[in-house]
């Protein structure tokens, strides 16, 4: 049997089916925490803007017209309470990424099977890339996945950057990882 | 790590860890599948169009209140956050009328009525978000965006 799909799950949401959300929010959870996390925001906020987030579909699950677009919309009010949050804390928010040069590096193919050590020093890599790097790695992490239109809308920046700038960090972590090896 | 890790494996790597160092917290995956039983129905949505947090004039000028306004078709409500430490709200109802306002937050509801010019006020609001519920004179019912104030 194939998974719901989001149609049907926010149409029996919309009509009280608890179960229904409850997948909604397990399926985008992850997501939404991405999101969130990539504006380093405190743990407090970081709640708050979740459980907002959430909130908000819940008024809205009936009045979503294009399904399709569910994590597009999640994605933008999660980044949208973020960044109230930050002006409210009269903090920077994080804006100056790097431009370069498009990377060639061709899309390799992934082998889903990653052992533990491959991870530990990829994160330790990933601690040491700078926060909108990282927050972009987040995004890039996002499961499910985010389109890069909708990620160029969460960092405010051209589509035709985010390319070049995952091909940056990459290289960057990369040059960390084989410095301490 | 061996250099012959792919780009794509290197995100996957990450990607891993992030899921193992850094989970969607139990408490806040059980806190938005209970959103859910603050569904109202029936219920006019009062959209955020304003809020002077967002267009930075609250930094500008440091003493000045956060003022957030939220708009249906029939009403307006205007909140001023006059105190952020003792968490007080004022409001006004626009077009002035009277009316019973709730204070949602996630700990529970408070109901108050307005006086005669249609404002409002709350003090001791629970941290997180919240939701106003207005009751108008003709009997309908208007609620605004959850919001964190």
């Amino acid at each position: 049997m194939s998974e719901p799909t989001v149609a049907t799950l926010l149409q029996a949401a919309s009509e009280g089916d608890q179960a229904a959300w409850n997948a909604l929010v397990e399926r985008y959870a992850r997501l939404v925490w991405s999101v969130v996390r990539g504006f380093r925001l405190d743990d407090a906020a970081a709640h708050d803007v979740f459980q907002t987030v959430w909130l908000r579909l819940v008024e809205h699950v009936d009045r979503i017209r294009e399904p399709e677009r569910l994590p597009g919309w999640l994605s933008m009010t999660a980044k949208n309470e973020c960044i109230r949050v930050l002006k409210r804390q009269k903090r920077q928010i994080p804006s100056d990424f790097e431009y370069d040069v498009a990377d060639p590096t061709a899309r390799d193919f992934a082998d889903p099977l990653i052992d533990l050590e491959s991870i530990e020093v990829a994160m330790d890599a990933f601690e040491q890339l700078s926060p909108e790097h990282q927050q972009l790695m987040r995004l890039l992490c996002a499961d499910p996945p985010l389109d890069y239109e909708t990620i160029a809308s969460i960092i405010d920046r051209p589509i035709g950057s985010i390319g070049p700038t995952r091909a940056r960090c990459i290289a960057k972590l990369r040059a960390i990882i084989g410095e301490e090896s | 790590m061996n250099e012959h890790i792919t780009n794509d494996e290197l995100v996957e790597a990450i990607k891993a860890g992030l899921e193992l160092t850094d989970p969607v917290p139990e408490s806040a995956l059980d806190a938005a599948k209970a959103a859910f039983t603050w569904r109202t129905i029936d219920a006019e949505l009062a959209e955020l169009v304003y809020d002077s947090a967002e267009s930075g004039l609250v930094g500008v000028r440091g003493e000045a209140a956060r003022q957030v306004t939220f708009r249906s078709p029939g009403v307006e409500i205007e909140v001023m956050v006059v105190d952020e430490r003792a968490r007080r709200i004022v409001g006004q109802l626009v077009p002035p009328q009277q009316a019973t306002v709730e204070l949602h937050t996630t700990q529970g509801v408070r109901e108050q009525g307005t006086d005669s010019l249609g404002r409002f006020g709350f003090e001791g609001i629970a941290p997180g978000p919240v939701k106003l519920s207005v009751q108008t004179a003709d009997g309908g019912t208007v609620v605004t965006e959850w919001t964190i104030i």
